[in-house]
């Protein structure tokens, strides 16, 4: 194919392998691009490599064969690219324990911009924008192991923003989240999306999540994407989400039945939220035809 | 997380600078030590508790907590020289019960000095601290990180006791001491689990090998560091006088 016709991805990996002490093959051949711009949700289930893949993607762990190319380029791993990927590339990790080290939220978030070569006012307008977008500026001063769980998070994806990544890896970043502290979290990331223009990247067991976050979707199985494209072409693909031990979303099979019935028309939109199906329904009531 | 933690975390004057809550405790400590009378050393002790209580309104309930342990000690410490052993006689000290109410007193004070420390200042501002005095930055990270990793253990052995418990694992004081020896061996292994995990959480900020954070240090008021001065003068007079 000619190169014009394919653009470069931002980030892309090619038939990755990695596997760790003990034999086991956690990455067999795996392929992922990330597109600028373009939300994208890593699908799998447990054990399906997805932090692995994260862990490449940032530089953290070398493969065993294959490659990462950043804008269309083999990554380099000595310090001096390693510094520059990780500027571009930031990766929060699923447990904010393993990320938050400092005595204060402020400090632990001055730790990213610092190891960037910052200035002292560079790096502490740095810190109040990353505070201010993750809306934690009230914890600055808040010793970090004190915090609940739901604020950990908040700090830790704040410890990432400050250093103002083109893209974010978020691995499972609702893992353990109330219902309220995910509602909170996504919103939160669509704003620092619409803000900073960071392209957004997590991983997750969660269809329904996936459903609604993602503009393409990457499904993991046994170390290998089964495939990877727009999220309405992936996620209405069951058998391939059968293997995956994984089952089309909710609202997904929501919409595709109200478009059989003629709720929904062919070409307008699939619900991608529960308020947009209820929307839906009561438009429905108001034209008792559509239902009959 | 220790009451100490907590408390120095929280306190009214857990965003006084350090240089003002150190001049206070070392000042006062070495008058403790220094003024040859027990009254004077006294003094101190009230004057900290108060400074303490009233000052960084620390709860009478916390301070008294933190104060049982290093008290027992002392006591012990001191009681002993009261006495004498001679040819197996066990016999009252010549001055032995002046020696120790003496010591007792120095000590109790100087405790109550290191209290107030601990008690409002969090360790992480005083590694800083000991980094602005000159301690080399290697082991002044070593000393934060193991502090951090203190919680973490802590945490993990919290939760690993729980599970054992549920398991009836502490049902008998055999198996308590088994379970209390599975949980130690495991530790080791998780604490170091943990330390490689926070390894990749690090690298994955750019991390290469320096632990540096941005820390507002808000600088001692010229006010506050007088009032310190004159306090520890007027004590340092009084107990001069007592003897």
């Amino acid at each position: 194919m000619h190169r014009a016709a394919h653009p470069v991805s931002l980030l892309e990996a090619r038939a990755l392998a990695h596997s760790y002490p003990g034999g086991v093959r956690a990455l067999d051949g795996l392929d992922l691009r990330i597109e600028r711009g373009r939300r994208l949700a890593i699908l799998g289930p447990n054990g399906s490599g997805k932090t692995t893949a994260l862990l490449h993607l940032n530089g953290i762990l070398k493969p065993h064969a294959g490659t990462v190319l950043l804008d269309g380029e083999p990554a380099a791993y000595d310090t001096h690219s390693l510094t520059g990927w990780r500027r571009r590339v930031g990766l929060v990790l699923q447990n904010a324990d393993d990320q938050l080290f400092a005595a204060t939220v402020a400090e632990d978030v001055s730790f990213g911009p610092l190891n960037l070569g910052l200035d002292a006012a560079q790096v502490r307008s740095r810190v109040q924008y990353a505070l201010a977008a993750l809306h934690v500026t009230a914890l600055a001063e808040r010793a970090t192991h004190m915090l609940s769980f739901g604020q950990k998070k908040r700090v830790a994806i704040a410890g990432l923003v400050a250093m103002q990544p083109e893209v974010l890896l978020l691995d499972e970043p609702t893992a353990g989240l109330d219902r309220q502290g995910t509602e909170d979290l996504l919103a939160v990331l669509a704003e620092l999306e619409r803000s900073s223009g960071a392209t957004l990247v997590l991983s997750t067991h969660d269809v329904d999540l996936a459903w609604r976050f993602a503009d393409d979707v990457a499904l993991f199985d046994s170390g290998r994407t089964i495939s990877q494209g727009p999220v309405t072409e992936t996620l209405m693909a069951p058998d391939l989400l059968r293997q995956a031990g994984l089952a089309m979303p909710f609202l997904l099979r929501f919409g595709l039945r109200a478009r059989e019935v003629g709720m929904l028309g062919d070409n307008e939109p699939l619900p991608r939220t529960p308020e947009a199906a209820l929307e839906l329904l009561s438009l429905a009531r108001s034209v008792p035809s559509a239902l009959d | 997380m220790s009451i100490i933690d907590t408390s120095a975390n929280l306190n009214r004057w857990r965003t006084r600078p350090l240089a003002e809550k150190a001049l206070l405790a070392i000042g006062m400590l070495l008058i403790a030590v220094a003024v040859p009378s027990w009254e004077g050393a006294l003094l101190v002790a009230v004057v900290m508790a108060g400074v303490t209580l009233l000052g960084a309104r620390i709860a009478p309930a916390v301070w008294w907590q933190a104060l049982a342990a290093p008290l027992g000690f002392l006591l012990i410490g001191s009681l002993t020289l009261a006495f004498q052993v001679s040819d197996w006689h066990v016999s009252l000290a010549p001055h032995g019960l002046e020696l120790s109410l003496r010591l007792m007193a120095r000590a109790f004070a100087a405790t109550l000095c290191l209290l107030f420390l601990a008690l409002t200042t969090p360790a992480t501002d005083l590694v800083a601290g000991l980094r602005r005095l000159g301690v080399p930055a290697e082991i002044a990270e070593m000393a934060l990180l193991m502090y951090r990793f203190l919680f973490l253990l802590v945490d993990t052995a919290h939760a690993m006791n729980v599970a054992q418990a549920a398991r009836l694992c502490h049902i008998t004081r055999r198996r308590r001491m088994h379970s209390l020896g599975l949980l130690v061996a495991n530790l080791m292994p998780r604490a170091l689990a943990r330390a490689a995990a926070l390894e990749v959480g690090l690298a994955a900020r750019g991390w290469h090998g320096e632990l540096r954070v941005q820390r507002d240090t808000r600088a001692a008021s010229r006010a506050a560091i007088a009032a310190i001065v004159l306090l520890e003068g007027v004590v340092l007079c009084i107990a001069l006088r007592t003897r």
